[in-house]
C-alpha cells in the first residue's frame, strides 16, 4: 500500500518566522480586545451543517468543508465565526445581561477551487458586539477595527463603509421582481459599470434609476456621501454615514474612512452598516463585518448586534518579515550542572542559546561546527568558560 | 498620479486591438507593439506597466493583486470564474457561445439523456442548468467540431464567430448561449487604493468607446 505523506490541497506547514508572523499579528489583536472589554469565547470546529444554513449566511454550501459525524448528521468545519457565537450568545449566555462583548482568535474553514493558492484554513480575529443597536455601538465597532489595522503595524491601510439600507431602498423604489433584484445586486458588487446602466435602460426616467446606475461608481472619500445625495436624495442610510464620519472625524479617524455605497454583498444578512479594511500589499479586503441584527434571533434571543473579523494571515503579509533568532552558543555540560547550564540558556535572547545533548565535549564540539555555531560554553568541575569553534 | 498601475492583456487578437483602444486614447504603446526580450512594458507617457498573458492567467494575476487591471474575453470569465470588479466591456473580440448541432438534427426532441462536447465545460453546465436539464458534459481540448462528426457527442458549445467553420462540418447553431467581447477588469483592493488613478484610465477608455459608438 502506498502511504500519502504530503498535506492535502489547501492546507500546508508552516515553519519558524511564519508561525511568528501569524502569532505576532494574533497577539496585537486580541490585546487591542481584551483591552476594549471584549471576552474569549471559542467554539467548535465542527459543527452542524444546519447551523450555518439557518443563518443566511453568504457562504455557500459548496464552500463548507463537510465531515462525517457518528451520529450519521451531516456536520461541516466551521466555516465562519459569527454564526456559532450568534448561537453562544443566545443559548448559553441567554441569562446574561446585554451588551455582551465577545472576541474569537480561531480558524475558519473554506473548500476553494484547486489550485489557485488559497488556503482551507483562515485563522481569524474578530469581535462581536451583542445586544448593542444604534449610532454609540457603530462607532465603537468602526473605530476598533480601525484600531485594530493600526495596531497590527499596517502601513497604508483604511476602513471603507457602505450601508446596506441604502441599495434595500433604491431597489424597493424601482419595484423589482426578487430575481431582478439580485441581478441588479450582483452587477453593483461586480462594478460591472456598463452592463448597469444597459441593465436599467428600460427604467429610464424613473426617479431611482440615475442613482441606481452611479451606484457601482459611488465609493471613494466623503464627497461620495453629497453624490448619493444628490443622485438619490436624502435618505436615512447616507444621513447616517454621514453622522457617523463626523463623530469619528472628531475623534480623529477621519483619515482612514472612506465609503462604498455599492457595497452591497450579503445584502440578506446585513442589516446595516457593512464595512471592510483594505491594507496596501493585500489584493483583497482584510477585514470585514457590519450590522446583522436578525442573526442572534434566529437562535431564539432577540439582539441586535454588529462585528468584524480580520485575516490573520494576509495582513501578517503585508507586514514586514520577520527574522528568526540566530544560535550563537552550544551549552555543554556535565552531570550535575544541569542547573548552571539551563540558567546561561535562559539567561541569553530567545533562540540564540541552546543546549548540547551530546555526552562528550567532544561531540558538542563537532555538534557546534555542524550547526555553524562559534561558542561553545561549558560547565563541569572547573566552572564555567568558553571555547571557540 | 504617483503609482504606477499594472496591467495584464491577453495575448493574440485582443492584444492588438487593446493597444490600439489605448492609444486612441492617448497613451504610447510602442515597448508593447515592440517588446523586443523584455516581459513588463512601461508606457512611457503614462503611468502603466503591461505584462502580456494567456487569457486565464489575466484573471489569475488580477484576483491575486499581482496586476491592478486586466483584458479579458468574457468567455474566459464565464468559464474560469473568480472575485474581481467586471468594469468595462470594451466592445472588441466580439463573437458568442452557441450551441451547435449536426445539421438536421433535432436536440431537443427526445428524452434521452444528451451529450455535449466543449472547451468550456462551465459555460455548458451553467447553461443547461439553467434549464433544468441533464446533460453529459465532455471537454474536449482541440477542434470540438470532431466530437459531432465522430459521435461522440450529440452538440457541441463553442465560440462562434461567423459560423463558417461550423458550417464547413455540417453543423448549425441552434441556439445563443452567451455573447462574448473583451472586458476591463479590476482587483477589488486595486480599485480601492488607487481609484483615482484607475478611474483615469476608465474615462480614457469610456471617452474612446463613446466615440466609436
Amino acid at each position: 500500500m502506498k502511504f500519502n505523506i504530503n498535506t492535502p490541497e489547501g492546507t500546508r506547514d508552516r515553519l519558524f518566522a511564519e508561525c511568528q508572523e501569524r502569532r505576532q499579528v494574533q497577539a496585537r489583536l486580541t490585546r487591542l480586545f481584551r483591552q476594549r472589554g471584549f471576552l474569549e469565547v471559542s467554539t467548535p470546529d465542527t459543527e452542524f451543517y444546519d447551523l450555518f444554513a439557518r443563518s443566511g449566511s453568504a457562504i455557500s454550501q459548496e464552500q463548507m468543508i463537510k465531515v462525517g459525524d457518528p451520529s450519521g448528521k451531516f456536520c461541516v468545519m466551521r466555516p465562519d465565526s459569527t454564526t456559532p457565537i450568534a448561537r453562544v450568545a443566545a443559548t448559553k449566555l441567554k441569562a446574561v445581561a446585554l451588551p455582551q462583548r465577545l472576541y474569537y482568535d480561531q480558524t475558519v474553514y473554506r473548500a476553494n477551487p484547486a489550485h489557485n493558492g488559497s488556503s482551507r484554513e483562515i485563522p481569524q480575529c474578530g469581535v462581536e458586539l451583542i445586544g448593542a443597536k444604534g449610532k454609540k455601538a457603530d462607532l465603537e465597532i468602526i473605530a476598533t477595527a480601525i484600531d485594530a489595522l493600526r495596531c497590527c503595524g499596517a502601513p497604508k491601510f483604511h476602513v471603507e463603509l457602505g450601508h446596506a439600507g441604502f441599495f434595500r431602498e433604491l431597489a424597493g423604489r424601482l419595484e423589482l421582481a426578487d430575481d431582478g433584484a439580485e441581478e441588479m445586486r450582483a452587477l453593483i458588487e461586480g462594478k460591472n459599470f456598463a452592463a448597469l446602466v444597459d441593465f436599467l435602460t428600460p427604467y429610464q426616467g424613473h426617479p431611482a434609476c440615475a442613482a441606481l446606475a452611479q451606484l457601482s461608481r459611488l465609493f471613494g472619500g466623503v464627497e461620495v456621501l453629497a453624490q448619493a445625495e444628490r443622485l438619490a436624495g436624502q435618505t436615512p442610510a447616507v444621513d447616517y454615514l454621514s453622522s457617523l464620519y463626523d463623530e469619528l472625524s472628531a475623534a480623529g479617524y477621519g483619515q482612514y474612512i472612506r465609503f462604498d455605497l455599492g457595497m452591497v454583498h450579503q445584502i440578506d444578512y446585513y442589516t446595516g452598516v457593512v464595512f471592510r479594511g483594505y491594507v496596501e500589499g493585500a489584493g483583497d479586503a482584510v477585514l470585514s463585518g457590519g450590522r446583522y441584527d436578525n442573526l442572534v434571533g434566529v437562535f431564539g434571543r432577540e439582539a441586535q448586534a454588529t462585528g468584524f473579523a480580520v485575516d490573520v494571515d494576509a495582513v501578517a503579509r503585508t507586514l514586514p518579515q520577520l527574522v528568526p533568532p540566530v544560535l550563537r552558543t552550544v551549552v555543554h555540560y556535565e552531570p550535575g550542572y544541569l542547573a548552571q547550564a539551563l540558567e546561561a540558556v535562559d539567561s541569553c535572547p530567545a533562540g540564540t542559546c541552546e543546549l548540547s545533548p551530546c555526552r562528550t565535549l567532544e561531540s558538542s564540539l563537532n555538534l557546534a561546527r555542524d550547526k555553524g555555531v562559534e561558542r561553545v560554553l561549558v560547565f563541569d568541575k572547573d566552572g564555567e568558560r568558553t571555547v571557540t569553534v | 498620479m504617483s503609482e504606477r498601475l499594472k496591467i495584464a492583456i491577453t495575448k493574440g487578437r485582443l492584444l492588438d486591438q487593446s493597444v490600439e483602444l489605448f492609444e486612441a486614447a492617448g497613451l504610447d504603446c510602442t515597448p508593447i507593439r515592440n517588446p523586443g526580450r523584455r516581459l513588463v512594458h512601461c508606457l512611457p507617457n503614462y503611468p502603466l506597466d503591461a505584462v502580456l498573458a494567456k487569457a486565464p492567467d489575466v484573471i489569475t494575476y488580477v484576483e491575486h493583486g499581482v496586476c491592478d487591471l486586466g483584458i479579458v474575453g468574457k468567455d474566459t470569465i464565464l468559464e474560469k470564474g473568480g472575485s474581481f470588479y467586471e468594469v468595462l466591456d470594451l466592445g472588441f473580440g466580439k463573437c458568442r457561445f452557441a450551441l451547435a448541432v449536426k445539421e438536421g438534427s433535432d436536440f431537443y426532441g427526445t428524452y434521452k439523456t444528451r451529450r455535449v462536447a466543449s472547451k468550456y465545460p462551465e459555460v455548458t453546465r451553467s447553461f443547461f442548468e439553467k434549464k433544468g436539464m441533464d446533460v453529459d458534459i465532455i471537454k474536449i481540448e482541440g477542434s470540438v467540431e470532431l466530437a459531432p462528426i465522430l459521435n461522440l457527442a450529440d452538440a457541441i458549445v463553442d465560440i462562434v464567430e461567423t459560423g463558417a467553420t461550423l458550417k464547413a462540418n455540417g453543423l448549425v447553431p441552434i441556439e445563443e448561449v452567451a455573447p462574448v467581447s473583451a472586458r476591463l477588469i479590476v482587483n477589488t483592493a486595486s480599485m480601492k487604493l488607487y481609484k483615482d488613478e484607475i478611474a483615469d484610465l476608465i474615462a480614457r477608455c469610456e471617452g474612446e468607446l463613446e466615440k466609436r459608438t
